[in-house]
């Protein structure tokens, strides 16, 4: 297992080099340039030169991107040319936050699509097995825009109960967590309904059922563990999408996490920002894909990796 | 029950009464409390000689001091510097300036902090506006502790404009020594508020200076949050999370009026929107085309349908708050005229075209520039509607005459120096074109260019105003672009919030006087 883990960390190396290497080219061949936006519509082409020259963009591609393979294998990912921010800080305020707000999400996203999943398929075609399905389909179909904003005017307008965007604390990220998790969770819903019901009609249930262990016994220890490894792939992706930034989520609430970052980073052609994010959001996905198939191990024990 | 009736309305006597003192201390300012300002986006920089954007600016109006200022209708006062005197041929400046005014670091201002400002300017640094005074300023002398004197190349009858330029705020030598390009993330001012953090894409935050020279600020701290989605500002400024927003979408304006719950105040800005003419490219080179292009469009409609009346109608490329604003008569809504100039330029049944235009950098840029589209479809001219995000639209527009595909293309120009030749001069003289300067239409008139020069060195106001009209008066006989209206700035603010600047440079801050109510 541990030679596994390793493997599959080891390969990160070669995922990364790609990113950067499609990240640094896509990013050239869009029209716009960094100094030309930072300079601004007054600024003369002098202007734009000296920041072109301050920041290496004089320097013809292969040679910029080496440089910055170089000094990124060394911890150093540059500055933001738009702000000047080390770009190491940035991504690691970044990557704080957006993992606070992928985990309170995920939370929200699995408390509802597991209890919906389960409650739905122990109950096929009952008035709350169509009304669960129905939230999910609402929950897949709302754009999460829409939604958000929806949030904001009844929580944070209207009942003043909640911030309606923000940093500080807990309470900043319970409705972007709602917003967010939303349609994870109605994906997961699904998922996890579909998985229980095809598990739930295996004879190994019949013969714990017969051997008269009680119904939750059945349902959660013989039924739920078996069902999860479709439900667990879907959990490591909805996951992983997340802590590649919600830009959307990020936007409505006014919220510093990696997805804007990104995104503002390629409206201001900032490459150093644009390079640093893919970088990180790249790792962070191969990660959590890595941990899904750990688990994977945990809830299956058939499965090994050797 | 009876009792209990009894007791109620005593209470509600009692609380009347009590309410009563609270009311009158809305009008008595109090100090302290914090400002929560919704900024639609993030500062650039906060060394004011390296910004180029509203946020760095108007956070940079809160930090810093100038050697003099604008008020709120752009007319400038002391304020680093007490009094000036102009040499008779306009080529030397001299300023008396203020004593016992100190840095946020400790460092005291005086005649040698500005020659030190001055100097980074016109040396081998080169921030990003030094182009604002290299071509201006020969050398900057210090003459005594509190004297100080500038002596120009030429003379420069907006010279003290240029000095109450946000990029003109005087730094702190001390911090420029020590952190160079990054002052942007270690900014010292001797302004009202002192900086504190800078967590990009969320906060800047900022407290009250103690000694600020003025005395000191009512409000104890300003945090300004990054809020780009507009509706989210409006929200959250409803919910009571922001005391303080800008930018409000002109079609939200009539619902949170009627509501009450908020304050609008609209101010008229000095940012003008105009489409200008590739005049290298045919048929804009014939005047009668250009003019026809300005009656086909019907401004006064753009203003009320997409506006909702946040814009005024502007005669020719200046708004109407600039310094040397002259209100010359522009073009009237006509398409019968517009149709018979086409016609004797050869154009009967009008032309294909192409417009260009940002997506959400101004004010209804995109919405503008579909209806100026579909007026000119009225008479003849067909116009295909380009548009790209900011950067890629700047790398389209920002090239010379002979790669230039863009024959007519909208853009946003807000003089930062608050006169009307920086309105005119950088996007429309002959020695402006591309790359040398801002002028993307290659527009070219010897006689434009010489009423700016006299303007420029007139060396009284009368005298350069007048040339200025003359400019402007020309700029109507000879169009340079399809001349549309300069947008006003939406603030909304908390009913507890009073004393807010919302400067016509499209800057919205706060000063020592501002105050929230408890």
């Amino acid at each position: 297992m541990l030679r596994y883990i390793l493997h599959r960390v080891f390969m990160l190396a070669p995922v990364l080099f790609g990113v950067t290497l499609v990240a640094f080219f896509l990013l050239h061949l869009v029209p716009g340039d960094p100094a030309e936006i930072l300079a601004g519509q007054e600024a003369t082409k002098e202007d734009v030169d000296r920041i072109r020259v301050e920041y290496g963009l004089d320097k013809p591609l292969a040679v910029q991107y080496v440089r910055f393979v170089v000094s990124a294998a060394q911890g150093d990912l540059g500055i933001s040319i738009q702000s000047r921010h080390p770009v190491r800080e940035l991504l690691f305020q970044r990557l704080t936050f957006t993992l606070q707000l992928s985990l309170a999400s995920i939370l929200v996203a699995s408390a509802i699509g597991l209890l919906a999943g389960i409650v739905s398929s122990t109950r096929q075609y009952s008035i709350f097995d169509t009304a669960s399905m129905l939230g999910a389909l609402f929950g897949i179909s709302m754009p999460i825009f829409w939604l958000g904003l929806l949030l904001i005017l009844v929580f944070a307008v209207k009942l003043h109960w909640l911030p309606s965007g923000g940093t500080g604390g807990l309470r900043y990220l319970i409705l972007p967590a709602i917003a967010l998790g939303s349609a994870s969770a109605a994906v997961i819903a699904r998922m996890t309904r579909a998985s229980m019901l095809e598990v739930t009609r295996q004879d190994y249930i019949r013969t714990a059922r017969a051997t008269g262990y009680r119904e939750s016994v059945v349902i959660f220890r013989h039924g739920l563990k078996n069902a999860m490894i479709p439900v667990l792939t879907v959990f490591g992706l909805e996951f992983g999408t997340m802590l590649g930034g919600a830009v959307l989520t990020e936007t409505v609430f006014a919220l510093p996490g990696i997805g804007r970052l990104l995104v503002e980073g390629i409206f201001a052609r900032d490459y150093p920002v644009v390079q640093g994010a893919m970088v990180a959001v790249a790792t962070t996905f191969v990660l959590v894909n890595l941990l899904t198939d750990v688990a994977y191990a945990f809830f299956d024990p058939r499965i090994r990796y050797e | 029950m009876r009792r209990t009736w009894w007791c109620f309305a005593i209470a509600l006597l009692a609380g009347a009464v009590g309410l009563a003192p609270d009311a009158l201390a809305a009008t008595q300012p109090v100090s302290g409390g914090t400002l929560i300002y919704g900024a639609g986006a993030d500062p650039d920089s906060l060394d004011p000689a390296n910004t180029d954007s509203n946020p760095g600016e108007a956070v940079g109006r809160m930090m810093n001091n100038f050697l003099v200022k604008f008020d709120a209708r752009l007319n400038i006062h002391p304020d680093l510097a007490t009094s000036w005197t102009q040499s008779k041929d306009g080529l030397t400046w001299t300023f008396k300036l203020r004593k016992g005014v100190k840095f946020h670091d400790g460092t005291p201002f005086n005649a040698q902090v500005v020659k030190y400002n001055f100097d980074r300017f016109l040396g081998p640094e080169k921030p990003l506006k030094a182009s604002l005074h290299t071509p201006i300023i020969q050398s900057v002398e210090v003459v005594d502790d509190y004297t100080v004197k500038f002596t120009l190349k030429v003379p420069f009858a907006f010279f003290l404009n240029n000095l109450a330029h946000s990029a003109t705020a005087m730094v702190s030598p001390a911090a420029h020594k020590k952190w160079g390009r990054d002052l942007t993330l270690h900014p010292v001012g001797t302004g009202p508020f002192k900086f504190v953090e800078w967590v990009r894409g969320d906060r800047v935050v900022l407290e009250r200076n103690d000694d600020y020279y003025e005395g000191k600020p009512r409000l104890d701290k300003i945090i300004v949050r990054t809020v780009r989605e507009d509706s989210a500002r409006v929200l959250g400024l409803e919910a009571g999370d922001y005391d303080l927003i800008v930018r409000i979408p002109p079609e939200e304006v009539p619902r949170l009026m009627r509501e009450g719950r908020v304050r609008i105040y609209a101010e008229q800005s000095n940012r003008a929107l105009w489409v200008k003419f590739n005049v290298t490219k045919k048929p804009f080179d014939d005047i009668r085309v250009r003019e026809a292009l300005n009656y086909a469009v019907d401004k006064e409609s753009i203003v009320k349908n997409i506006y909702q009346g946040l814009a005024a109608v502007i005669p020719t490329l200046v708004g109407p708050l600039n310094n040397g604003y002259a209100p010359v008569k522009g073009y009237p809504y006509d398409p019968a005229k517009a149709k018979k100039l086409l016609a004797e330029a050869g154009y009967p049944n009008g032309f294909k075209t192409n417009l260009w235009t940002p997506k959400g950098r101004y004010l209804k840029d995109f919405e503008l520039a579909q209806a100026v589209q579909q007026q000119l479809a009225a008479v003849g001219v067909d116009a295909s509607l380009e548009t790209a995000d900011w950067g890629a639209y700047l790398a389209a527009l920002r090239k010379p005459a002979a790669e230039n595909k863009a024959e007519m293309h909208l853009l946003g120009w807000s003089p930062s120096t608050a006169e009307a030749r920086w309105g005119i001069y950088p996007i429309s003289a002959c020695d402006q074109f591309y790359p040398r300067g801002s002028n993307l239409g290659f527009y070219c008139s010897k006689t434009l260019d010489e009423l700016i020069n006299k303007a420029v060195v007139a060396t009284n106001r009368k005298a350069r105003d007048q040339y200025l009209r003359e400019a402007q008066e020309f700029l109507v006989k000879d169009p340079a672009a399809i001349y549309i209206l300069a947008t006003k700035e939406t603030v909304g603010m908390s009913l507890k919030l009073h004393g807010v600047i919302n400067s016509p440079l499209e800057l919205v801050y706060v000063d020592k006087d501002t105050w929230k109510e408890k």
